[in-house]
């Protein structure tokens, strides 16, 4: 306290930090801030469904491959359902304030289900099988894991 | 009414922020390491199936797009786990101040 009477640089520098700390405080509502969106049950049960629909229409394609049950055109529905299924989550992540990074997500996963369609088009074979597999499980595993850990202090398994 | 020492509670912010984003990144580590190798295999077995002749050019082209759709999710996580890491931090930090002032002046002012 003696320093502080006497040396009046060390007293400004310490109301500063003082000011600085109390501003902190205040500025952000006194207890806690938030940089990311909260968990949105609805967008982790779509998704999850997404993959399982997924899985399966991928399971199907293999089963069937080089018949016409494997073909583009039995496929249609498929297709038709899983973009509207995207679409509508794409609508619920954009109504989330803070969560520009799982829309950002959502919107990658549109454009996989969109290639997809182009690759089915130009006809499926076996090999496309395992790396269509890895782009749709890497993805959603990615959109899941992001909003699981939004649920802030409950610990996630890997 | 006690007196707040000032260095103490910058360093006991520092930890409880410190501990807070050591704490998160050992699991995005490993997560990151797991989902990038898979990635890296897939490509590889593109790349091979394209120089074998079994896979078009045109496919591989959507193929490697998807890949890399994929890498940017996983590093979206990624971003998303490093935000909510600093958040920790920072809230860890304001409960600190939060204590400290509270108990510096004896009833619950924040």
């Amino acid at each position: 306290m003696m320093k502080v009477k006497s040396n009046p640089i060390y007293a400004a520098h310490r109301l500063a930090y003082c000011a600085i700390i109390f501003v902190l405080i205040f500025s952000v509502g006194c207890t806690s801030i938030k940089l990311i969106a909260d968990y949105d049950e609805v967008i982790d049960s779509s998704v999850s469904e997404f993959q399982r629909n997924m899985e399966t229409h991928l399971i199907k394609l293999e089963r069937n491959i080089g018949t016409d049950d494997a073909s583009h055109e039995n496929s249609i529905e498929f297709y038709d359902e899983a973009k509207v299924e995207l679409s509508s989550i794409r609508v619920r992540a954009a109504a989330i304030p803070k969560n520009e990074l799982t829309l950002t997500q959502i919107e990658l996963l549109i454009q996989n289900l969109e290639n997809l369609e182009k690759i089915h088009q130009l006809g499926i074979d076996e090999n496309d099988i395992p790396p269509l597999r890895n782009a749709f499980n890497t993805g959603t595993t990615a959109i899941l894991k992001l909003e699981l850990a939004k649920k802030r202090g409950i610990e996630v398994g890997e | 009414m006690t007196d707040i020492d000032l260095s103490d509670l910058v360093a006991s912010m520092l930890r409880a922020a410190g501990d807070s984003l050591k704490d998160k990144w050992p699991e995005s580590k490993d997560y990151a390491e797991s989902e990038f190798k898979k990635i890296g295999e897939t490509i590889i077995f593109i790349s091979q199936e394209v120089l074998a002749g079994r896979m078009s050019e045109e496919k591989a082209k959507l193929h490697l797009e998807m890949q890399k759709n994929s890498s940017k999710m996983v590093l979206l996580t990624l971003e998303g786990l490093g935000l909510l890491a600093v958040e920790a931090a920072i809230n860890a930090a304001l409960k600190v101040v939060t204590d400290t002032v509270n108990s510096a002046i004896g009833f619950t002012l924040l």
